[in-house]
């Protein structure tokens, strides 16, 4: 086993991830290296997948994409969580990269070309020691702010 | 004999943790092993998080498992905590166990804030850029003294301009 992925199954067994799944806020499905699955509730119940990709893990940030956990493939942006106008929108982007990346600080293909991020947005820089937590912190505090929406033409 | 996790926070760093502990066990003897694994005193005060009252010594961990399961160890009975505004502020104490998330809402209906100017405020130690987890607590932040003050500063903005892509 590669030294980042050893360190990312070390990070999963950590207190806090292991918090957020006994608390109900996330759990990780099945790793398939670099890729580990992981749902993040929203307030509303929802789960929604994102895939990270994981590998130079804790020095390289992972990069996470929307994806379908029970179809194994990208979720179809009509699933993805809506904004009513606000941040989760600005992070939850079909237009950033075709979907393939939350629009964060924190992820490895967003930071590329952001260096202005890092005086404008210092808190959600990557920041190694905190790991994969960091990432889902963030990811379910805007699925749990009021900007929250469900999909469109989701069943109530 | 059934075993559970019991997460954690104190005075001994900002580190969430886990023990192992068995549900007829007391507090008292789970008390004796973390001590030795962070230096806590006898005197060490044990919260439920979010409670303001120390546990007794003789309460079992299938009650505490009953009340959240998360619990606090600080030497403080209350930590004063401070939070500045808009050029104001405001003071009371919690107890250590006390997230920040309690305190935010608490200082966002001190200040009168709207619960939409409060969705978009978070709270930084003050003279620092570290806006601690929600979940953490202010006992592990303020480590072995008392007090800590905050600044309640509006959450940082991801700006960028949209780039063109396909439609899935």
């Amino acid at each position: 086993m590669s030294p980042d992925e050893q360190a990312l199954r070390a990070d999963l067994r950590k207190a806090a991830f292991r918090l957020g799944v006994a608390d109900g806020r996330w759990r990780a499905g099945e790793i398939v290296w670099p890729f580990v699955p992981i749902a993040i509730t929203a307030r509303d119940g929802r789960a929604y997948g994102l895939r990270f990709r994981c590998d130079g893990f804790p020095q390289s940030p992972p990069t996470a994409q929307p994806w379908d956990l029970e179809g194994g493939r990208p979720l179809p942006f009509d699933r993805w969580p809506r904004s009513q106008g606000g941040r989760l929108g600005a992070v939850f982007r079909p237009d950033w990269k075709n979907g393939t990346a939350l629009y964060l600080p924190c992820d490895r293909e967003s930071i590329a070309g952001h260096d202005a991020w890092r005086v404008q947005t210092p808190s959600k820089i990557w920041r190694p020691v905190d790991g994969l937590v960091q990432y889902l912190e963030l990811v379910h505090e805007l699925l749990n702010c009021r900007d929250y929406a469900p999909p469109l033409g989701a069943a109530a | 004999m059934s075993v559970v996790d019991i997460f954690y926070q104190g005075e001994h760093g900002r580190e969430i943790e886990v023990a192992e502990a068995a549900l007829a066990e007391t507090l008292a003897a789970l008390k004796g092993r973390l001590g030795e694994r962070h230096g806590y005193t006898a005197e060490v005060l044990v919260f439920v998080e979010d409670e303001d009252e120390p546990l007794s010594d003789e309460i079992t961990i299938e009650v505490i498992v009953e009340r959240g399961g998360k619990l606090h160890f600080h030497h403080c009975r209350e930590v004063e905590v401070t939070v500045g505004f808009a050029g104001k502020r405001h003071s009371r104490t919690f107890a250590p166990s006390a997230t920040v998330a309690r305190v935010k809402t608490w200082a966002a209906e001190a200040f009168n804030m709207t619960a939409h100017d409060a969705g978009e405020h978070v709270l930084q130690i003050a003279g620092t850029h570290d806006r601690p987890s929600p979940a953490a607590h202010i006992g592990a932040l303020a480590g072995k003294v008392c007090k800590i003050a905050f600044d309640l500063v509006a959450d940082e903005r991801i700006n960028g301009a949209p780039e063109e892509g396909a439609r899935r």
